[in-house]
């Protein structure tokens, strides 16, 4: 009997929807008002046609391709994108600041979008193995271990927004077993972090002070909680203190930028006013590099993005009739920035049916892993929804600055090959599996 | 699997992103309108389209003042950051004070508008701003139209053009920073039929100043639309021909047409070339027009009040005719003046008495302080002061004393003073011996050129007059703006012009003031005056008009210090309607000699005296010390020839 293809449909079409659208968006951006011709591949949305073809060409081979050969080889191909991260590493050049990009002849490959990929297999056929769950020190470990390592390698490249991505990891642990207080921690650190940077750190210790006072109050016959809310208070209290010297410190200076122009903070008065409050270690003049912080322009970027947005009110200019896309004001529009595009050409009323498709997808692929029947297939599948995530929250959040600049694309969106061909290699692997789980269910049945 | 129910915290972390950006969305969109309209002026750059200005010609269609491109260079003061300015002075040949200076002052009006940083740039320097100005994304070359000349006077009547003040920016919004429009003359009166209407062209430009192309497919752009050609009634020959004649002379022509009111020709003298106020160096000429002792500026012919002296005597006679206190047969002694009590009107010899056209021909002071005593003391007014009042109202009626209404800006309406005036000099009950200079136009009365000639042709219509104007008709559907065909009549009825036609026919005619100026075959009418001036020699006066029957053409010439009013006035007049009249213009003049004296002739030395910072001229130590003083009210001495 001949396997069928299940291959679920829904997704395929929301992908090809948001490919095509990408490439419509890229070619919107990049291309000039007269005389460009869709298929000009000196230029980025011509060659986009070709990441396109070479993606389909893969995803083809993809679901030609046994699924066993998925968790046969997954640590195979996990340590050859290591094996290409650590040799990038120790020959490649610097290329916009970062260590990224393998050069072949006039194309760029980036390995780090492959390591996404290579690390979700990993870490689905660990947790996939027999026997083998979320739990016990050893497991633990071995599975922060497999994201760690890519991300360190990549946070050498001096590729943070890469590096970044593999935070998203967290989420598909969480699903596996890893207990929300630790989401719930990072979301509290976070909160605290962005507070420290707007108000006076007194302040915030006073009300945590309060707060902490009222639950151990509330809680008083408990031990163990009044214990818990001394820890959490004073680890805070430490915490905020010592945030200055975290943030000057281990911060680059066009991080610290582009976290202080999100949060509409003055650049230069922002160290001034910081200097002048107590402070557990007190930041170093070295560490501010105001003169460099006053020459460039770090709110340029998210201020052009932000009108690019509002000047398409509710319906948009238009397809190809952005005159901020058109006027190239906002940089890097056609790869991180090409929501801006959306924004301006499609509206209010486009670009939410837009994060509506979107949305839609990311779900479809959490709903389809979910139903799977194997774990390594599922771990796979949480994996490439929570990626696809990630990647979705910071760059849309970034474009509409409510998020820091952090240099990541948009999947199936940006321009870059890398990029569209490692996604879909993550989309349609996770399809070939769920397609499986139904071959499974007809042979067993 | 206790784990499963985790995916809904997941689908609800994405509901709850969603509902973020779409809030967020939202507020960048909807809400917060300023992203869209920064998007409006931060993407595409206004180009600004200047449409070519009406050309003007004259009456019998030579082009007059016509177009010429030039290039300003405009900056954006907003935009203008962070560039190199020293390189930018340095191709500009400016130093870097001046710039900042200029810089400081396109930014006043409006920082986000267009203005002018270097104007009228050289070609040279326009080429080579092309091929930097990339480098200065706040800058770019913007085309203007800058006028040209094919006539080197008329000065004062086609006028001169130059920079928007603040003042008009505010005024009329049409006007950007570094506009030009009209300042004086035809162009500021016309402005709004020349400059036609300014079109726009918005460029998409990117964030090098790089243009993309049109924006939203030129959505917004607009033609520009050309300003209106305008046909004046100049006649460009007379114009030119008067310019001659008054060359080295103070003075002023008016002529006009009586049928039509159309102004055939405004000369002034001195005058300045109108080809000075264009271009590069327009500033430092037109500094130094304005610092000129002679005031080259000052539109003499409808600016300045001159005493008409004796060509009064034609309105003086028209009034007494009309208030049936003169007629034609009505005598006069004269016996070498008018006297009464201890006041002396002279008069030169000549036959006595005299009727009323030979008292006009011969220009009688007796004969005219007799009649406007009996106008205004007469009878059945209660008092003097009423006859008076009587009397303005005629002048009035000739537009004296008011403005005619020319269709050029800054017009004087003379000196014709009200009744209440005497009073404060003579007391409450003064009498007409008071006044009695104002009989032979002397005095407390002051007429421009352009009245004068006014005055001329409403005798030569025999008694309506059509506003005087010197356009012809705007645009290529030939508007004639309606008050041009307006008849004003006077209060005098027009059966009693033909008696001071009469007389004024006589004036040309052996035994007339003006019998040596005569040229055969014309029937000139005119009537000399001799004004008497308090800051030296005696100015010269002439009115008249050419045809006797259906003139066509009505003149006033002053000449300043020239003397009599038959020395440098008369001849230049008829020699004007000589020219004006005649078919053929490369026609010898019938009377050559006499042009070539006027042509010739030098009387600028005799007005230099008495302008400031000049040496006085040796004329001025011949004066009699009395022609200094201040005049006082009619108790001048009069002498008349």
């Amino acid at each position: 009997m001949e396997e069928k293809i299940h291959i679920d449909w829904l997704t395929v079409i929301l992908y090809i929807i948001i490919v095509i659208f990408g490439a419509m968006n890229i070619y919107s951006a990049n291309s000039s008002v007269e005389n460009a011709f869709l298929f000009d591949f000196s230029r980025e949305y011509g060659k986009q046609f070709i990441w396109i073809g070479i993606s389909a060409a893969i995803v083809f081979l993809i679901l030609l391709t046994d699924f066993k050969f998925f968790n046969f080889s997954s640590y195979g191909i996990y340590a050859i994108v290591i094996g290409m991260l650590m040799v990038l590493l120790a020959t490649g050049s610097f290329e916009r600041g970062a260590q990224a990009w393998f050069r072949i002849g006039s194309f760029k490959l980036q390995p780090s979008e492959f390591a996404k990929y290579a690390t979700a297999l990993a870490l689905a056929k660990f947790l996939g193995g027999f026997d083998v769950k979320f739990e016990g020190k050893k497991n633990i470990l071995i599975c922060f271990g497999i994201i760690f390592l890519p991300m360190a390698l990549t946070l050498l490249q001096n590729d943070t927004g890469s590096a970044l991505v593999f935070a998203s990891f967290i989420l598909v642990l969480y699903r596996e077993g890893l207990s929300g207080w630790w989401l719930i921690l990072g979301v509290y650190l976070a909160l605290i972090f962005v507070l420290t940077i707007l108000l006076p750190s007194l302040y915030i210790i006073g009300t945590l002070l309060i707060l902490a006072v009222g639950f151990i109050y509330f809680f008083r016959k408990q031990k163990q909680l009044i214990v818990l809310g001394i820890v959490v208070f004073a680890a805070s209290s430490f915490f905020i203190l010592s945030l200055d010297f975290v943030f000057a410190k281990l911060l680059q200076p066009h991080q610290q930028q582009r976290i202080l122009v999100t949060l509409n903070q003055d650049v230069d008065q922002y160290y001034t006013k910081k200097a002048k409050e107590f402070s557990i270690f007190k930041v170093e003049k070295k560490h501010v590099d105001k003169k460099n912080a006053s020459k460039r322009d770090y709110s340029y970027n998210v201020r052009q993005s932000k009108i690019s947005i509002g000047a398409g009110r509710w319906w948009g200019n238009g397809f190809n009739n952005g005159t901020q896309t058109k006027a190239k004001l906002v940089p890097e529009q056609h790869t991180d920035f090409i929501f801006c595009t959306i924004g301006e050409e499609y509206g209010f009323v486009g670009s939410t049916a837009f994060l509506l498709v979107y949305l839609l997808m990311i779900g479809r692929i959490f709903y389809l892993a979910e139903r799977q029947k194997n774990i390594f297939s599922r771990v796979f599948g949480y994996s490439t929804g929570s990626i696809i995530f990630f990647h979705f929250f910071i760059n849309i959040g970034m474009a509409l600055g409510v998020l820091p600049v952090i240099g990541i694309p948009l999947p199936f969106m940006s321009y870059g090959g890398s990029s569209l061909i490692s996604f879909s290699m993550l989309l349609f692997t996770f399809l070939k599996l769920d397609a499986n789980r139904v071959n499974e269910i007809s042979r067993l049945y | 699997m206790e784990k499963s129910g985790r995916l809904y915290v997941f689908i609800g972390v994405l509901v709850l992103v969603g509902v973020i950006f779409t809030v967020r969305l939202f507020f960048l969109q909807i809400v917060d309108t300023s992203n869209y309209y920064k998007a409006q002026s931060y993407g595409s750059n206004e180009i600004v389209i200047h449409p070519s200005r009406g050309t003007i010609v004259d009456r019998n269609g030579k082009l007059m003042v016509f177009n010429d491109a030039i290039y300003d260079l405009m900056v954006v003061p907003e935009k203008a950051k962070n560039f190199d300015k020293a390189y930018l002075c340095r191709e500009l040949g400016i130093d870097t004070a001046e710039f900042n200076k200029r810089l400081k002052k396109a930014s006043r009006y409006n920082i986000k508008e267009p203005a002018v940083i270097y104007k009228s740039l050289s070609k040279e320097l326009y080429t080579r701003m092309q091929e930097i100005l990339y480098q200065f994304p706040a800058f770019y070359i913007e085309t203007k139209i800058d006028r040209r000349y094919n006539i080197n006077g008329a000065a004062h009547l086609l006028g001169y053009m130059g920079e928007v003040s603040e003042k008009q920016l505010k005024e009329d919004k049409y006007y950007r920073p570094g506009d030009i429009k009209g300042i004086s003359g035809i162009e500021k009166a016309y402005e709004i039929y020349l400059r036609g209407k300014k079109g726009r062209k918005v460029v998409l430009v990117d964030k090098f100043s790089k243009q993309q192309g049109s924006f939203a497919g030129g959505k917004f752009d607009s033609l520009p639309i050309p300003g209106q050609n305008i046909v004046s009634a100049i006649d460009m020959d007379l114009q030119q021909f008067g310019e001659e004649l008054l060359k080295n002379k103070i003075g002023s022509i008016v002529a006009i047409e009586p049928a039509t009111g159309e102004v055939l020709a405004i000369v002034n003298s001195p005058n300045y070339d109108p080809n000075l106020l264009v271009g590069q160096q327009r500033d430092k000429n037109f500094n130094s027009l304005l610092l000129d002792p002679r005031k080259p500026l000052f539109n003499r012919a409808l600016k300045s009040p001159y005493p008409p002296g004796s060509t009064f005597k034609t309105v003086q006679a028209l009034i007494g005719l009309n208030e049936g206190v003169l007629h034609s047969y009505t005598k006069y002694p004269c016996r070498g003046g008018y006297h009464m009590g201890s006041i002396t009107v002279g008069c030169h010899p000549h036959a006595s008495p005299l009727e009323l056209e030979r008292s006009i021909a011969q220009s009688c002071n007796a004969y005219y302080c007799n009649v406007y005593r009996s106008i205004i003391d007469n009878p059945k007014y209660s008092s003097v002061q009423d006859g008076y009042t009587q009397w303005t109202k005629y002048l009035n009626s000739f537009s004296l004393g008011m403005k005619t209404g020319i269709d050029l800006p800054e017009e004087s309406k003379g000196i014709v003073k009200q009744s209440q005036y005497f009073e404060k000099i003579f007391g409450k009950n003064w009498r007409s011996s008071n006044v009695i200079s104002l009989s032979i136009g002397q005095g407390e009365v002051g007429l421009t050129p352009l009245q004068m000639a006014n005055v001329s042709a409403t005798i030569a219509n025999r008694g309506f007059y059509y506003t005087p104007h010197v356009v012809r008709s705007i645009g290529d559907n030939n508007f004639v703006p309606a008050e041009f065909k307006v008849k004003h009549r006077t209060m005098v009825a027009p059966e009693f012009f033909d008696t001071v036609v009469a007389g004024m026919a006589k004036v040309t005619q052996p035994g007339g003031t003006a019998w040596r100026c005569s040229i055969e075959g014309i029937d000139i009418c005119g009537k000399t005056g001799t004004a008497q001036n308090p800051h030296g020699d005696h100015h010269s006066l002439f009115i008249a008009f050419a045809p006797r029957d259906n003139p066509k053409i009505a003149i006033c010439v002053v000449v300043e210090n020239g003397g009599a009013g038959a020395a440098y006035a008369a001849p230049i007049a008829c020699l004007m309607i000589e020219r004006y009249l005649a078919t053929d213009k490369t026609q010898p003049s019938k009377k050559p000699d006499m042009l070539k004296r006027m042509l010739e002739a030098n009387l600028a030395g005799a007005a230099i005296y008495q302008l400031p910072g000049k040496d006085p001229a040796p004329a001025a130590g011949t004066k009699d010390t009395t022609a200094k003083k201040k005049p006082a009210p009619a108790a001048l001495p009069v002498k008349k020839k």
